[in-house]
Parts: C-alpha cells; sequence; structure tokens
C-alpha cells in the first residue's frame, strides 16, 4: 500500500538520489535542485503494486531504498523483460515516450520501498526552460531506457521539449553546446595524438634519422623556430606583420571568390535543375569547361583581366562555381517527385514549389558541393598567386622557394593547411545550422 | 449533403502512343459514392495508381471522363485535371517533408493557399493532432517518429483542408502487419469523424474487404473493374470484423477473382522479364 505521498522537506536528500541516477546525474545542482523541489517521497510496502499496464503514465520514479521488480510487458519487444531496480534506478518513464501515455510494465515493490516521484509534464515543462541541459537530459533517458531495459530503438523516442524558448531557441547555442560535450569526449585527445604522431615522424625522418629525399627538407624544429621567432632569419614568422599580411590577402581572396560563386553557382545551378529546356542549352557546355584545369585558365585570365587581382579572384572563382553549380543541380534532381506532387496537391503554387520544396530539399546536396568548392577555390587561389600576384600563401611559397627559404614554404603550407580547414568547418557548422532536420535524421539512423 | 462523389466514365490510358503502345487503363467505368470507402484491388503494377493518378492530376488521360460532384476533372478536351487540395493524395512511400517539423507539414495546405493566417494555422494543426493521438511529436520532424505516425500525421496533414475525397495510393504498404491493423482501426476512427470520400489502392484483399464499403477488384493491364463487391459487414467496425464469419465468407467469395488476376500479372512479368 502506498503511503500518502508527502511534499518531500529533504531537497538535499533527494538531489544526492537523483545524482546518482543516469539521467540526471550530468546535470548541474541548479537544475537538480529545481527537479527536487518537484519530487514527492512516496512509501510502498513489500509487495505492493505500484502500477500495472494501462494505468495513466504519470509520474516517473527514482528509488531511494529498497527494491522494486519491474516487468515490461512482452508486447514492448525488450530483450530482458524483468529487471529489479534499487537506489538510483529510474522507471516510470514511459511517459517520456513519443505517443505513450499509458504504463507498459508492472512494478511491484520487493521490500519495504522509497520513492521519489516526478510528475513527467512538469519535469518536461522544468527541462523546456533548460533546454540546453533539458535535452542532454532527455538523450541520457533514451540511453538508459535502451541499454538499462533493453527496450527497442524504435520505441524509446523520448518527447521533444516544447514551449516558446525551445522552439525558437538559438540554435548557435546547441551547437556551442554540443562543442562543449565534445570537448568532454576522448575525440579531441585522439586528434591531438594523431598530430604528435605526425609531427613526431617528420621530426625523426629529417632530423634524426636523415631519410633520403628527406635530408634536404626544412625539420620541425627549425620551422617551428623560424615561425615563433621575433626576428626571422628569412623575413616571416607569427611576429611579423607581413604574416598576416599574406594570410588576409588570401583569405579575403577566397571570401570574395566563395562568395560570388555560391551566389551564383547556386542560382545557376537551380535554374539547370529546374527548367528543362535550360539545361538543354547550357549543360553541354558546362560540361565541356567544367573539366579543363584551373591552370589552363591562367593566361586567358590574365589576358582578360588586366589587373592581377581580379584575375586570381576570376580563377578562385571559376573552379568554386563548376563545383557548387553541378551539386546544386543534382541536388535539384535528387528530389523525390511525390514531395512535388504533395506540394501541388495541397495548393502549392509553382513559386512556393520553388520556395518549400525544391529549396530545401536540394540543401543536402547544396552544401555537399559548398564543401568541395571552398577546397578547390583555396586550391585554385594558391596556384593562381603562384602563377601571379603579390601577397597571397601561395605567393609566400612560390618567392619562398626561388629564394631558398625553405622554412618559410613549410610555414606557409601549415597555415594555408590551418586557414582551410577553418574556413570548411565553417561551411560546414553553416550547413548543420540550416539542415537541422537531417542533423537529427542521422543521428537517429547511427543509432 | 455528402460531397466528394467521383464517376469515372470510360477512361483510357494508353502510355506511349506513337511507339510500342501499353495499355494501362482500359474502358474503365467506375463510381464512387460521396462518402463512402472504395477500395481498388489489384496486384502490383496493374494500373490501379495511373487511375488514382489522373484523378489527382499527375497524369493526363487518353480518352473518357472523370468528374467529381459532377464537375469536370478531366476529359477528351482537357486530358489532364489539375491538382488541388479538393483531392489529396497519400503516397505509397510517404511524402511528409522531411525538412518541416511535423506541424509545419500539418499546416503546409492551408497557409500556401492563404486560407487561414499562420496563428490560426498553427492552432487548428495542433489541435488536429491532438485530436489524431499525435500530441508531443508536434515539433518533431518527420524523421524522428515511427513509420506508423508519419502515416498519420501525413492524413492530418490531408484533412487540414477539409478535402472532398482522400486518394490513398497503398498507403501501409511498408508497415508490419500488427502497425498495418492499428493504422485500419487509426484510419477509421478519423473516417468516421470527417465523412470524407476515400479512394484506396491496394494489393492486399482483407485490408480491402475490411476497411471498405465496396471493393472493386480490377483485371491486370490493361486495369479495369473486374468485380465489384458491396461489403456488407455494418459500419462502425473494429477487429472482431476480422475474425467473423461474414468476413471469411467475403474472402472466399472474392480470392479466387483476386488470384486469377496475380497469376496473370505474374505471367506477364515473367514473359517481359
Amino acid at each position: 500500500m502506498e503511503a500518502a505521498a508527502t511534499a518531500n522537506g529533504g531537497d538535499h536528500a533527494a538531489v544526492a538520489v537523483l545524482r546518482e541516477t543516469t539521467p540526471f546525474g550530468e546535470a548541474s545542482g541548479a537544475l537538480l535542485a529545481r527537479i527536487a523541489a518537484l519530487a514527492r517521497l512516496a512509501r510502498y510496502g513489500a509487495g505492493a503494486r505500484i502500477y500495472a499496464p494501462d494505468d495513466p503514465a504519470d509520474d516517473i520514479f527514482v528509488v531511494v531504498s529498497g527494491r522494486v521488480e519491474h516487468v515490461l510487458d512482452p508486447e514492448v519487444g525488450a530483450r530482458e523483460g524483468v529487471k529489479r531496480v534499487a537506489r538510483g534506478g529510474v522507471f516510470g518513464w514511459t511517459g517520456l515516450l513519443l505517443g505513450q501515455t499509458r504504463r507498459m510494465a508492472t512494478v511491484t515493490a520487493l521490500e519495504p520501498t522509497e520513492v521519489l516521484r516526478l510528475n513527467t509534464d512538469d519535469l518536461i515543462k522544468l527541462l523546456s526552460a533548460e533546454p540546453l541541459e533539458g535535452e542532454h537530459v532527455l538523450e541520457r533517458f533514451v540511453s538508459m531506457i535502451q541499454r538499462e531495459f533493453t527496450v527497442p530503438a524504435l520505441l524509446a523516442r523520448v518527447r521533444r521539449l516544447s514551449g516558446p524558448l525551445t522552439e525558437e531557441m538559438s540554435k548557435l547555442g546547441l551547437t556551442m553546446y554540443r562543442m562543449s560535450l565534445w570537448l568532454k569526449s576522448p575525440r579531441p585527445y585522439l586528434m591531438l595524438i594523431g598530430f604528435a604522431l605526425f609531427l613526431g615522424f617528420w621530426y625523426l625522418a629529417v632530423e634524426v634519422w636523415k631519410l633520403p629525399r628527406f635530408r634536404e627538407m626544412p625539420g620541425p624544429t627549425s620551422v617551428v623556430k623560424e615561425w615563433l621567432s621575433p626576428n626571422p632569419t628569412y623575413g616571416l614568422s607569427l611576429y611579423t606583420e607581413e604574416y598576416y599580411q599574406h594570410i588576409i590577402v588570401s583569405v579575403w581572396r577566397v571570401t570574395k571568390a566563395f562568395l560570388l560563386a555560391t551566389v551564383l553557382g547556386v542560382a545557376f545551378g537551380l535554374l539547370l535543375g529546374w527548367s528543362r529546356a535550360f539545361k538543354e542549352y547550357v549543360f553541354p557546355v558546362f560540361e565541356m569547361l567544367r573539366p579543363i584545369p584551373i591552370l589552363a585558365w591562367v593566361p586567358l585570365a590574365i589576358v582578360m583581366f588586366i589587373a592581377t587581382e581580379s584575375a586570381v579572384v576570376y580563377l578562385a572563382f571559376l573552379a568554386s562555381f563548376f563545383a557548387t553549380a553541378l551539386n546544386t543541380m543534382l541536388g535539384v534532381e535528387s528530389i523525390d517527385e511525390s514531395y512535388v506532387r504533395a506540394a501541388h496537391c495541397l495548393g502549392a503554387d509553382r513559386w512556393q514549389v520553388f520556395r518549400h520544396v525544391i529549396i530545401p530539399g536540394s540543401l543536402p546536396f547544396i552544401f555537399t558541393g559548398l564543401q568541395i568548392s571552398i577546397g578547390v577555390s583555396w586550391f585554385s587561389l594558391v596556384a593562381a598567386e603562384m602563377v601571379s600576384g603579390q601577397y597571397g600563401l601561395g605567393y609566400v611559397i612560390n618567392t619562398s622557394y626561388m629564394m631558398v627559404r625553405y622554412p618559410t614554404i613549410v610555414i606557409g603550407m601549415v597555415t594555408l593547411g590551418l586557414v582551410g580547414y577553418i574556413t570548411s568547418a565553417m561551411v560546414r557548422i553553416a550547413g548543420d545550422y540550416l539542415m537541422e532536420w537531417r542533423v537529427r535524421e542521422l543521428a537517429l539512423s547511427e543509432r | 449533403m455528402s460531397v466528394g462523389q467521383i464517376s469515372i466514365q470510360d477512361v483510357v490510358k494508353v502510355y506511349d502512343p506513337e511507339g510500342a503502345a501499353v495499355m494501362a487503363v482500359d474502358h474503365c467505368s467506375l463510381e464512387i459514392e460521396a462518402g463512402e470507402i472504395c477500395m481498388i484491388v489489384g496486384p502490383s503494377g496493374c494500373g490501379k495508381t495511373t487511375l488514382l493518378n489522373a484523378i489527382a492530376g499527375f497524369h493526363d488521360i487518353t480518352s473518357g471522363r472523370i468528374t467529381m460532384d459532377g464537375e469536370v476533372l478531366c476529359s477528351n478536351d482537357k486530358p489532364k485535371s489539375e491538382p488541388g487540395p479538393d483531392r489529396i493524395v497519400v503516397f505509397q512511400n510517404g511524402a511528409l517533408f522531411p525538412w518541416k517539423s511535423n506541424l509545419e507539414n500539418v499546416i503546409f495546405g492551408p497557409v500556401m493557399q492563404g486560407k487561414l493566417a499562420r496563428k490560426q494555422a498553427l492552432e487548428k494543426g495542433r489541435a488536429m493532432m491532438a485530436d489524431a493521438g499525435l500530441s508531443g511529436v508536434e515539433h518533431n520532424y518527420p524523421g524522428e517518429v515511427s513509420s506508423g505516425m508519419r502515416r498519420r500525421v501525413e492524413i492530418v496533414r490531408a484533412l487540414m483542408n477539409d478535402p472532398k475525397a482522400l486518394l490513398l495510393d497503398e498507403p501501409y504498404r511498408a508497415l508490419d502487419s500488427l502497425t498495418k491493423s492499428v493504422m485500419h482501426e487509426a484510419l477509421l476512427e478519423i473516417y468516421y469523424k470527417n465523412k470524407v470520400t476515400i479512394f484506396f489502392i491496394t494489393h492486399d484483399l482483407e485490408e480491402a474487404i475490411f476497411l471498405g464499403h465496396r471493393v472493386a477488384i480490377m483485371t491486370t493491364r490493361p486495369c479495369k473493374p473486374k468485380k465489384v463487391l458491396t461489403v456488407d459487414i455494418p459500419h462502425p467496425r473494429d477487429y472482431s470484423v476480422l475474425t467473423s464469419k461474414r468476413f471469411r465468407e467475403l474472402i472466399e467469395e472474392t480470392n479466387d477473382a483476386v488470384h486469377e488476376e496475380a497469376l496473370k500479372a505474374f505471367q506477364a512479368g515473367e514473359k517481359e522479364g
């Protein structure tokens, strides 16, 4: 029999139990205190039935002391239907599942048992006020339900937080939060180990073993020394203004080329995919121009643009444009015909179909294109800078070669690698930001 | 009072009239009463989807006429009807927009047509989703919920437009049989509330007899009604019908006809292959 559920006086004790649970274990003290304030303490005698299938799924239970037996309805399809839950265990989570309002298990107290009861809707409301932490708590619930209760992934999908805060919540905040989770995972440290191995090999091959072919290369110590020196032997280091000038010039050129290529390439690609007539006129010419290597365009670019600056940007633009346009076109063509038909059925006109179906539907392909595009943009920029132009990282590499400043070559290369990595990461983040639906879908299929 | 009476009159559809002509639909006539559930049964590839596409306005017809409540949808003079929110298709593989949340999908129709302001549409959408047991998934994307739920969301999205008819193209084909049985009862429940005409394509005879007021068994390529069966089991129905004597009798009565067509379709497929 259930003893009268009392208002819970010992918040401190409640927080301590919550901290031992899987779902709430990582929540902040402030959040735990607020959850504890929701909790009501209840006692059951040995053999008391706490709930049975088809009872309304109102509360979530946290065991404080004693033990209960939790028997899942066989229809749920859990691998192991019977489970004993002791202190720190959480049950009664059915109300969190999508579309479930009824209990799916029989729970009986095996001995005199104390539990904390949390109203599911109140909990969701509370978590909605703290969307970042709240999402994390729900994620932990999902993994608990799957792992500890062996419920199939198909069923273990929890409700989303609702309320104005989550609906309008800045997606940037979510990205930042994911970032902080990433830093807590082992992945960044594995990455560091990878870098350390690479540098170690470079050091050993060049400076210790002096392997053939590596002997003439600048070793990591001489590069790093030069890079960090306030008075660099060859005139370029973190302390010289010139270094940043080169970076800024290259970044600015790539930015111009990439933005122009994105605007024109996406528009052109959408048109190619959307209008059959347009494609028939234009696509063969496009396909003939596309494979021409960017270096082959250099002479013409110099003839076309008297100013080298525009010529260099033009070359970087050209490569980007082809990649973006082609992928955008493939994106439009990849859209399932039934989406377009469904939109027409629902009364959308041609423009609305374009705006609400064609554009969002091709976004995954467009962003694949942009990933390639930012890469080839850097690639052709450097090629162009090596052939013509003043300033820029490609120019640095090329002139350092001619003037036998080997460490500076490597400084230029490493800087290029870093800057290129940052720009392509920015494109990827922008993509995830615009395609949250896809990020979520992929996360589910991985699970 | 009821609307949504669809009349298919002598419709012919020939694919590729110049080359190797394939007759998909052959002088097909069928009356679908206002507010009834009319089930179209035939083996895969028999041409029944062609018929649905003609009603929906995705394809033109070669000759004949289709009317709805007396209004001509398509005829010899105007071979292709305009798709519109008065007859909404629920697709075989589902066509919820994966980039919109379930709620945004549901309000798509009225907002696009300018029939409701966004705020009212959201209100109505929430209410209708709650009515169909879909509370709590409004802000999930379709890819995050089960396939059974997706189907329900898609039907709610259609009903938001107060359509005269729903055209369902084997909507439960990809579902496992347990989910399917749940979906059948859910569909009937929605139907009893809304009384909209339902034109439902399937290859599953039991599904057809369980749901339909009438079942039209189609011949295979070219497609036309071979036998039209009136199911005299009274509505509202629930799952006890499946084990009733009358249900079994009706299955027995029609099974031969369906099997014969399935065999024909199979042999035709072998010849082509």
